[in-house]
């Protein structure tokens, strides 16, 4: 089992009533913020990055969003270049996992490929690449993709970034969203053939069957809530790859959750109750439905299917005014005394096939004392207890750097041809 | 009194899609532009079938059962010659062209590209321009629930009602739904993320005598354009409808009818 920290650099001092007057992308105001408040967010946010890393996490994660105030993250190479850097100093045998950069949203894809590569030079071959298709408000609006435009330009700016990675002979790209005469990047990666990719689905059948036949892991986050949801995602992702003959490795898939430790389950709760509700109701709850698939982003077929049965958004539609515990009920946290966190986490890993842990132990207005805590006691207490997991599995990790005890495998020719 | 309609699928593009074309009506031949949610057969357009051949051509994806069309076509000038050919193959000589909101500017560029195409052109609130001063409102990233404040002066008039109204089938609602919300998809593509592709360069290549109609209220796109057409198109006038919103032939029929009459003979 693979457990990672995973960080989003949210503005933690917005208002009370923010979310009754304001969208926490797009449009936010940023007439609500103060330098000081950006700074120590930042800083923070930074520093809790580096404090998983000592602590003995096994990968380090950041998303991408652009003009958001729960994520103000508009490059995560920036900050993976950062860790890249700082580890390799210190010695720390940690993945670097930037798992956001959205290839819909990308108006320039080589230097995509550019980017990661140096970070995986940086890391001395520590990179794990997480490419999503990317949110709509973040590729339309943000970056002014049409959103019927946004999942082609994904497949088609991913299958360029893996051929800049991989082929030693420079060459023409003539697509339809980019066109560039001579691709020869400096430096490639140093991972062989290629650094781990992940895609990240939200349950779309599309995706998940995308990321089994071309050997992508997948990432699924339970911010809908697991207990709604879980049953019939992973089932779904799992059926498919009996329908596409892969074994059903729990290495391939990885899941991210809010988790909160405390000495206690009251303490627990005490602390981390009105920090969840605020990444909840002022992050996710204040983006509206329509600005996560704005209309052409979605397949027609997609859309008729969510229209017959939304239950994939689990909580989505309440997340406004979501209390603590609606959101215990739901599974959209996992909250409690190191017993009861290992025990909830270690029953999702069981239960769904899930190899990979991606903690998200900073979230909402959390304050740093209290997010420092947090990763610290899960470090000590959590951690340990998930890692032998999958010790009896008969499979291997394919997913995850080879320094860092991964067992990547050559592309075949049948994956070679899903990438596209 | 029945109207026949048929539906006919014109190969275009070198075979690239079908451009699928609704024809209704009988008499002198008349292309419909539909607005950005695709084609629908409503009370105006079954008047013009009374005078003419109605030709509505579906924008690519826009057509029932052929969703992946869009996928055929990469830029508006495609869409734009794919149109041309399928007018040519059905054997239209300069007939007259009427085109609302996005479809007034599809008979624009059309107008633009192939000067003397149309006998006579009426734009009912078209897009395609852009002035920072009165933006046009980005409506495939707006709420469901502000649409039809921005659509129409009053949102409550029966005709509004009507066509904001959605089936009672749950199964046809979904249809409906699941249609209009790709076929802004479709034609969002070539107009994102601003309206402006450049028409404003080429309006002064229209010969076609063009009527400009604009309803007063339109908040959806301003009826300040209405000056900007009629200062690029060299033969155009406009006509402007009072107490009315962004689709004049819904929310000011009969008014639209009066004003288009003297200007079409």
């Amino acid at each position: 089992m693979k457990v990672s920290f995973f960080s989003q650099a949210a503005y933690r001092e917005l208002p009370d009533d923010f979310e009754q007057h304001h969208l926490s992308c797009v449009t936010t105001p940023y007439s609500l913020t103060t330098p000081s408040t950006i700074y120590d967010s930042y800083r923070d946010f930074m520093d809790e990055l580096v404090h998983a890393a000592r602590c003995g996490f096994d990968g380090v994660a950041v998303t991408e969003h652009g003009q958001s105030s729960y994520d103000m993250m508009p490059n995560p190479s920036l900050i993976a270049a950062t860790l890249a850097y700082l580890t390799e100093v210190e010695g720390l045998p940690v993945a670097i996992y930037p798992m956001g950069r959205s290839l819909g949203k990308s108006r320039e894809p080589v230097r995509v490929a550019e980017e990661m590569a140096v970070v995986d030079v940086m890391s001395g071959g520590r990179l794990i690449a997480g490419f999503p298709v990317g949110l709509s408000y973040d590729a339309s609006l943000n970056n002014a993709v049409a959103p019927i435009e946004s999942r082609e330009r994904f497949k088609e700016h991913l299958a360029l970034v893996l051929r800049a990675w991989e082929d030693s002979e420079p060459f023409a790209w003539n697509g339809t969203y980019s066109q560039y005469p001579s691709v020869n990047i400096w430096p490639r990666p140093l991972q062989h053939p290629r650094p781990p990719v992940y895609l990240t689905g939200t349950g779309n059948p599309v995706t998940m069957r995308h990321s089994l036949e071309a050997d992508f892991g997948f990432n699924y986050f339970g911010w809908f809530g697991l207990k709604m949801t879980g049953r019939q995602v992973f089932d779904r992702f799992w059926d498919l790859a009996d329908q596409v003959g892969v074994a059903r490795n729990p290495f391939r898939m990885s899941f991210m959750q809010i988790i909160g430790v405390a000495d206690t389950d009251d303490e627990a709760r005490r602390l981390y109750a009105k920090h969840a509700e605020y990444f909840f109701r002022r992050a996710l709850g204040a983006i509206p439905g329509e600005m996560l698939s704005l209309p052409g982003a979605t397949d027609i077929n997609g859309v008729r299917a969510m229209l017959r049965d939304s239950s994939d958004d689990g909580l989505f539609a309440q997340m406004k005014t979501v209390t603590f515990d609606q959101l215990v009920e739901a599974g959209c946290v996992t909250v409690g005394s190191p017993a009861t966190v290992r025990e909830e986490l270690a029953s999702y890993c069981t239960e769904y096939g899930i190899g990979n842990l991606l903690a998200m132990l900073n979230f909402g207005s959390l304050p740093r004392e209290l997010a420092m805590n947090n990763i610290q006691l899960f470090a000590d207490e959590v951690l340990p207890h998930l890692r032998g997991i999958w010790d009896e599995s008969e499979h291997e990790h394919h997913w995850w750097p080879e320094r860092l005890g991964g067992r990547p495998r050559q592309p075949t020719a049948a994956t070679l041809a899903a990438r596209s | 009194m029945t109207i026949d309609q048929v539906d006919l699928a014109i190969p275009a593009y070198g075979g690239a899609l079908d451009i699928h074309v609704t024809r209704l009506g009988a008499g002198p031949a008349l292309v419909y532009f539909h607005p950005a949610d695709g084609f629908n057969v409503d009370p105006f357009v079954l008047d013009l079938a009374e005078r003419y051949t109605v030709y509505a051509p579906h924008f690519p994806g826009t057509a029932p059962g052929d969703p992946y069309a869009i996928h055929a076509v990469r830029s508006l000038w495609e869409v734009v010659l794919a149109y041309q050919e399928v007018l040519s193959a059905l054997g239209l000589e300069r007939p007259v062209a009427i085109g609302q909101s996005f479809g007034g500017m599809m008979a624009a560029e059309l107008a633009a590209t192939f000067p003397g195409m149309f006998e006579r052109m009426v734009l009912l609130d078209p897009i395609g321009l852009w002035n920072d001063d009165y933006p046009v409102v980005n409506w495939t990233a707006t709420s469901p629930a502000d649409m039809p404040g921005l659509l129409f002066h009053d949102p409550q008039t029966p005709d509004a009602l009507a066509l904001l109204a959605l089936p009672d089938d749950h199964e046809e609602m979904i249809e409906s739904l699941s249609r209009a919300d790709w076929s802004i998809g479709c034609t969002a593509r070539f107009i994102w993320p601003i309206p402006d592709k450049g028409l404003a360069r080429r309006l002064h290549r229209i010969t076609t005598p063009t009527l400009v109609v604009w309803g007063e209220n339109d908040r959806l796109c301003p009826v300040a354009y209405a000056d900007d057409f009629v200062a690029g198109i060299p033969r155009s006038s406009k006509v402007i409808i009072p107490q009315c919103g962004h689709i004049p032939q819904v929310e000011r029929r009969l008014e639209l009818h009066a004003a288009i009459a003297p200007f079409l003979g």
